[in-house]
């Protein structure tokens, strides 16, 4: 089933974007305008709701006339895509979506066409999969992994490289007394946040971020 | 692919020289006229890549400009526009690609890097002080005399001498002058190891164009050069670093952490770099340094690390494995063809004997000359992925244990087994043990680019 | 509007495809799907967190009725949707050194498209037929594919030197400790910021 691989779900959505020239600024413009200000760290959307990996939303205004002896021609239509990596299955990621984001579902989706909203789980599940794009390939580098399950991991390997530094040439009791209290340690501290950096460091890698 | 033809070349780019002193003079021009006269004076005087055949040369001189100095001698503005944005904007604006920052920012730099003055460098090296001295004394005639340039400044450099000969030791006690690639066409032999992985486990040099302008590159192309061609064949870029290297805290962190790390100081000391301070390369000799592999050009250079993925023999992380990981990322080797780079150079500053009082404060370090023939793809790469950085070694965010900005909070990892000599260790806060002091972006033409320059008859595209 | 979050870049692509062909590209992304050691390379080119192809066909385009007019197209159009670590140049230099076969495969069926070798025509073609990120989420911007993966080897030699830890000696421990370390040694890696894009 090409939109799987292993337990990561690729999901393509294409919507139609609503064709209104009367609408100022135009309904793209509008999801663009949305967009940029929409936050995209651990408090987009995409991190309240579950199970994202890796999403974008792109605006495309036209496929692209790559030059002679290709044809000229151009959509009626621009569309919203939105690209996916999400676990688990289509349904009960889209209904998270819209249980725990229907203001920013709404928010960009109304400026589509016959877009329901996200009052209604049925009707936004319908009319997602009626924009639904089959994945023709599908490549993803860890395939079995939960979102929940790779921010434990990043905070676990961090952890453990702090504590492999700070036990170096400890002996032997010491050693496992420490390490019992450091699996304790981990299972106590909160899951992190989806979307963050990570704790906050001061080594800088090259500088700032783009 | 087409011979050479050496007497075009200048000769910085094609030979190591061996020559132990070395000045480099830091010119401005004042008027694009005179400039142009200062360097038709001195066109039959710039070493070309000639060989010398049993004849070495008392002294020799090169000469290469920044963006800035081409700009100056007044060169079209269409030509000024097909050199690459890197070397057009020139290495301080490139800080923060490069991670020169902390104590590498171009604030902390020797004012004649700060200010963006330098025009031009001219390399003269001797076989000792007086013949370089004696070139010196002729280029600063000829400035006078052609009212072509003012001396901003200028930078001494020379080979540790022991017993009367020169090392090729840098200040931390390892020794340098491994490593630099073998190019086709020039080279008269290749050294196993310094070229290109072939999928047999030969060693072939690389395309010529990745050091040299007009000739094809490892992608099987000619490379993006400036036009018109004439000014770019038989050229390339050179990055020039001036890299301060702070002895006493090297010092006092490897005797800390040596008193920690069962394999002892000199295996520690190998571990950073990838060699034992006399050069052996750990990969071949993990135990202890082997005179008889560190001496032998067929054996230096000539290994792999596809049976060491653990790096447990040379650390994943350790400062040859990252600037030329050889067959480490897979692929024979294909993925580093491209990333490779010359280097030039000498130590400055006096050399302290293992036991003798220093002071991070005093002047001394490497003067780190790259030539690549494109700057972003070749050096810069390597600088911001492979050393200030480490996803491609797979080591996420970790920098080069001896050149990378640590901050005082820099790790690294020594890699190990089970036995009891080499444990796997981690040596936590890292400082800087190298500062950035300045440096600039130059393109060294040819010696035919050379006239071009000097005669004002570069064309426009 | 970026494509860029922390340290992973979100490309777009479409290019145009003369109907007959899509039928060869698709045999094409069958075989790859299904054989597995063709994807090897793509494997070992560790940079990708994830990558899509979707082929549009020309009367593929949603048409949801409302007064949306309905497309009208000659081509079918491939879309390309990639999530990848490091540099746009790093990126596709290291696609042109070693995949190149398997980038013709896919991409020869499109118009104009030059080859992936040598490097500098295919980046032309690239920037030209790359569109950009209105809006681009990762869960994990600290983390690239290898962080990620060094990352879970990282819990799960954790999780199984755990199951040991309070039945054994001390010394039963450190020596299940050391084989704890020789485990993780590699994927130890810091996570953060990304370098600056050029």
């Amino acid at each position: 089933m090409p939109n799987k691989n292993g337990s990561v779900y690729g999901l393509t959505i294409l919507s139609p974007i609503i064709e209104d020239e009367k609408a100022t600024p135009s309904h793209d413009l509008q999801i663009r305008n949305y967009l940029s200000k929409l936050s995209t760290r651990e408090d987009s959307p995409f991190a309240l709701a579950p199970g994202t990996h890796l999403a974008r939303l792109v605006v495309m205004d036209d496929v692209i006339y790559v030059g002679m002896p290709a044809c000229e021609e151009h959509l009626k239509s621009k569309y919203l895509i939105f690209e996916s990596n999400l676990d688990g299955d289509l349904d009960g990621y889209l209904n998270g979506l819209a249980a725990s984001i229907p203001e920013h579902l709404d928010a960009i989706w109304q400026h589509c066409v016959g877009y329901p909203g996200a009052g209604s789980r049925r009707a936004f599940v319908d009319y997602m999969k009626a924009c639904q794009i089959e994945t023709t390939f599908f490549f993803a580098a860890v395939n079995d992994k939960s979102v929940t399950e790779t921010l434990r991991a990043l905070q676990t390997q961090t952890a453990v490289t702090d504590f492999i530094a700070r036990h170096q040439g400890a002996d032997a009791s010491t050693l496992q007394r420490d390490f019992i209290a450091f699996l304790g340690y981990l299972k106590s501290l909160p899951l992190p946040k989806a979307g963050s950096m990570g704790p906050h460091r001061p080594i800088e890698t090259g500088g700032r971020n783009e | 692919m087409s011979k050479l033809n050496e007497t075009d070349i200048q000769g910085f780019v094609l030979r190591g020289y061996n020559l132990p002193v070395a000045r480099y003079l830091f010119l401005h021009f004042e008027g694009a006229k005179h400039a142009r006269s200062l360097i038709a004076r001195l066109l039959g005087h710039v070493t070309t890549g000639q060989r010398w055949d049993g004849a070495k040369p008392q002294s020799t001189m090169n000469i290469a400009f920044s963006q800035r100095g081409l700009e100056r001698l007044e060169l079209p503005d269409a030509t000024l526009l097909t050199f690459p944005v890197e070397f057009q904007q020139g290495m301080k604006h490139r800080a923060g690609i490069l991670g020169d920052d902390g104590l590498n920012a171009p604030e902390r730099w020797d004012e004649v890097w700060r200010a963006e003055r330098v025009h031009a460098w001219i390399g003269v090296n001797g076989l000792n002080a007086e013949a370089v001295e004696a070139r010196c004394a002729e280029v600063l005639q000829a400035m006078s005399e052609t009212g072509g340039a003012i001396l901003l400044g200028s930078q001494d450099a020379a080979a540790e001498m022991v017993n009367g000969r020169p090392t090729t030791s840098e200040h931390f006690g390892y020794t340098d002058g491994f490593g630099n690639p073998d190019y086709l066409g020039v080279e008269r032999s290749s050294q196993p190891g310094q070229g290109k992985l072939l999928p047999d486990g030969t060693w072939a040099p690389l395309a010529t164009g990745e050091l040299l302008l007009g000739y094809a590159d490892e992608a099987g192309e000619l490379p993006v050069a400036p036009v018109p061609h004439l000014l770019a064949s038989n050229g390339t870029f050179m990055v020039y670093r001036k890299l301060h290297q702070n002895l006493a805290t090297f010092r006092a962190y490897l005797d800390k952490q040596a008193a920690l790390y069962p394999g002892g100081k000199e295996k520690l000391a190998a571990k950073f770099i990838g060699r034992w301070r006399d050069g052996t390369p750990l990969e071949l000799s993990p135990d202890g340094p082997n005179p008889s592999i560190a001496q032998d050009s067929l054996r230096s250079t000539n290994f792999t690390y596809s049976a060491d993925a653990d790096g447990a023999r040379c650390p994943i992380g350790a400062h040859l494995r990252r600037v030329h990981p050889r067959d480490s990322f897979g692929f024979n080797g294909r993925l580093i063809n491209r990333r490779r780079i010359t280097r030039r150079g000498l130590p400055y500053g006096r050399f302290a004997a293992e036991g003798e009082p220093v002071s991070d404060s005093e002047e001394r370090g490497v003067i780190f000359m790259a030539l690549n023939a494109s700057l972003s793809r070749q050096f810069e790469f390597v600088q911001q992925q492979w050393i200030q950085y480490g996803n491609d070694a797979r080591l996420g965010n970790d920098k080069d244990m001896l050149i990378g900005s640590h901050g005082g909070r820099g790790r690294f990892m020594v890699q190990g087994d089970a036995t009891t000599t080499n444990p796997p260790f981690m040596c936590g806060n890292l400082p800087d043990f190298v500062e950035l002091r300045g440096g600039e972006y130059f393109f060294l033409p040819s010696i035919t680019a050379l006239g071009m320059i000097a005669m004002g008859l570069v064309d426009p595209r | 509007m970026s494509n860029i979050n922390g340290k992973v870049y979100a490309m777009n692509a479409i290019t145009p495809m003369k109907p007959w062909k899509t039928w060869i590209l698709r045999a094409a992304f069958f075989a790859l799907g299904h054989i597995k050691p063709l994807q090897k390379d793509l494997i070992n080119l560790s940079f990708i967190e994830f990558a899509r192809w979707v082929i549009v066909p020309r009367d593929g385009f949603p048409s949801l009725g409302n007064g949306q007019v309905k497309e009208d197209l000659q081509y079918d159009y491939l879309l390309f949707f990639s999530n990848f670590n490091g540099t746009w140049n790093q990126y596709i230099d290291a696609f042109s050194a070693v995949l190149s076969g398997g980038l013709n495969l896919v991409w020869r069926w499109s118009e104009k498209f030059p080859g992936s070798v040598p490097v500098t025509l295919f980046k032309e073609y690239i920037a030209r037929v790359q569109f950009d990120t209105d809006y681009y989420y990762t869960a994990y911007p600290q983390a690239t594919a290898n962080d990620v993966k060094s990352a879970h080897i990282v819990q799960a030699s954790v999780e199984s030197l755990a199951a040991i830890a309070e039945n054994c000696t001390p010394e039963q421990f450190a020596e299940a400790y050391l084989k704890f370390v020789l485990q993780v040694q590699c994927h130890l890696g810091e996570t953060g910021n990304a370098p600056v894009a050029g």
